[in-house]
């Protein structure tokens, strides 16, 4: 009985709007919220992938015995601290490489492909590229070095970056989803200001005038949060899909990864709680006496 | 003085930059007593019951409801204090959206009362006061006498320590007059104490209860003066 509705809170302007805006609002939401999401996952992956943190280059000239070269390039690295291995390229994955950017018509064996050895860190000792640069000058002068931290560093701030601002547009867009049921709970206290005042005269406390603007938030928070949320998943599966025709199927994946499912159930039961709460702060703050 | 359920000590009000209504006015409703309250209209019955209520807070002076001081207490108890008291308003507020049978059990959801006991209270009570046959009307499909007495019904559901009725029978024809003090007579006899406000003289006449009169911003009672 204490849960039935004695305010007439169905008939507000404010239902007829608010769920309108909610589902938009937890639609763009959600958009930003996955997009975050694979941003996150695919820089995680991405930094699982990247085992090569330094390239070495050795140019061979005709006449010289590149393998020589080479073979004490590699004994200095092993024997440098911090560096856990130091694998060279094997001249057929540098044809293929090769060909890859240049074209299959181009014969890469009339050309001297340098020696490239992959280096990676271990990561728990640091390694000075001024240091290494000198010994590997000492080897031959024309040995060059490629640090690859420097723009991979770059390329996670950039990431890291958007990120922020991808969750800095999802809080945005759930403050504004708060904000709006705040203002929309006020109107509604105004328009049934005589009912609450009977409401009041006759002993109810001001809890139980606000649990009924809470259950009515928090329905219709959720009715309208899960359309937001279905027709964000039917935009990613859409995305998807084209990326699979696009034959862009591993990104498809990536964006359907499995953990991201989740959010298209979360958002509209914490939007919805959210919209409970908010309902309930504002109702509480305007009967305060 | 532990009989006295409610008093009013040197009371004073005044509407913004209206007149003075009250000038130090001192009254206490005992456990169990039944009174009316009378005097020319636009003397402050209706203004003292809503004090009475707490649904307007003195000017001057102080309110005392069941042992506590209205001004002083804690605003969480202040629906605790409402609800020892039943209330019928002179423009009745019952709430049009809710079905006749909703608005006399509202006080006992207020409490959070079982539904189906709280429905059975309802209809008993409206089949007393003769509206058995209009439990699924709405207010709205009502006359002013049955609005009057869907009224009465709501503030008594709860067989409050402490009945005001503003006007109750100004609605309602002599017979029905009479029969609504009956029903409060028969509350006061079960522990209620009731405070009518009323300027039917017939009524005064037939029931030989103490009378608070209202006059120059005093109360006056015919037996004793109490400010």
């Amino acid at each position: 009985m204490t849960s039935r509705q004695d305010l007439p809170l169905k008939t507000d302007i404010a239902a007829r709007f608010v769920p309108k805006i909610v589902a938009l609002m937890v639609y763009l939401g959600t958009l930003s919220f996955v997009f975050t999401l694979f941003l996150i996952e695919s820089t995680f992956s991405w930094e699982k992938q990247l085992k090569t943190h330094l390239s070495i280059e050795i140019p061979t000239f005709p006449g010289t015995s590149p393998d020589a070269l080479e073979g004490r390039v590699v004994e200095m690295l092993s024997k440098t601290p911090g560096v856990q291995t130091a694998q060279p390229v094997s001249q057929s994955e540098m044809k293929s490489l090769f060909q890859s950017i240049f074209g299959q018509e181009v014969n890469p064996d009339i050309m001297s492909l340098p020696i490239v050895i992959d280096v990676s860190l271990n990561g728990q000792e640091k390694v000075d590229p001024e240091t290494l640069i000198a010994l590997l000058k000492n080897i031959s002068p024309y040995i060059h070095l490629v640090d690859h931290r420097i723009w991979q560093a770059q390329v996670f701030r950039v990431i890291q970056t958007t990120v922020i601002i991808a969750s800095v547009i999802t809080l945005l867009i759930l403050c504004a989803a708060l904000t709006i049921t705040t203002f929309a709970t006020r109107t509604s206290l105004l328009i049934h200001r005589q009912v609450i005042e009977v409401l009041s005269l006759i002993g109810a406390p001001s809890s139980y005038i606000a649990k009924q603007f809470q259950f009515n938030a928090l329905k219709q928070g959720f009715i309208a949060s899960s359309f937001g949320s279905l027709f964000a998943f039917f935009t990613f599966f859409g995305m998807a899909t084209l990326l699979e025709k696009a034959e862009l199927f591993s990104i498809a994946q990536s964006v359907f990864f499995f953990d991201s499912l989740f959010v298209f159930f979360l958002i509209p039961l914490l939007t919805s709680l959210s919209m409970m709460i908010s309902a309930r702060w504002a109702v509480m703050r305007e009967l305060r006496p | 003085m532990s009989d006295v359920i409610a008093q009013l000590i040197s009371l004073g009000h005044q509407y913004e930059e209206g007149p003075e209504i009250f000038k130090g006015v001192s009254f206490a409703i005992e456990k169990g007593s039944f009174q009316f309250l009378t005097g020319p209209s636009g003397s402050g019955k209706s203004s003292l019951l809503k004090m009475l209520y707490l649904g307007l807070r003195p000017t001057w002076g102080s309110i005392h409801l069941f042992g506590e001081d209205t001004l002083k207490i804690k605003p969480l108890l202040l629906p605790l204090l409402r609800q020892k008291i039943g209330v019928v308003f002179q423009e009745f507020k019952l709430l049009d959206h809710l079905k006749v049978v909703d608005n006399v059990s509202l006080p006992l959801r207020v409490r959070g009362l079982d539904s189906r006991r709280g429905y059975k209270q309802s209809q008993e009570l409206l089949d007393w006061v003769g509206l058995g046959d209009c439990l699924e009307s709405y207010p709205s499909s009502l006359s002013g006498g049955q609005k009057q007495r869907v009224a009465i019904a709501r503030a008594v559901i709860t067989r409050p320590q402490l009945l005001l009725a503003d006007e109750p029978t100004g609605n309602v024809d002599d017979d029905m007059a009479m029969k609504l003090v009956y029903l409060f007579e028969e509350l006061n006899r079960m522990g209620t104490a009731v405070l009518i406000a009323t300027h039917n003289q017939r009524i005064l006449k037939t029931f030989p209860h103490p009378q608070l009169v209202i006059k120059d911003g005093t109360i006056h009672t015919p037996k004793k003066e109490l400010s």
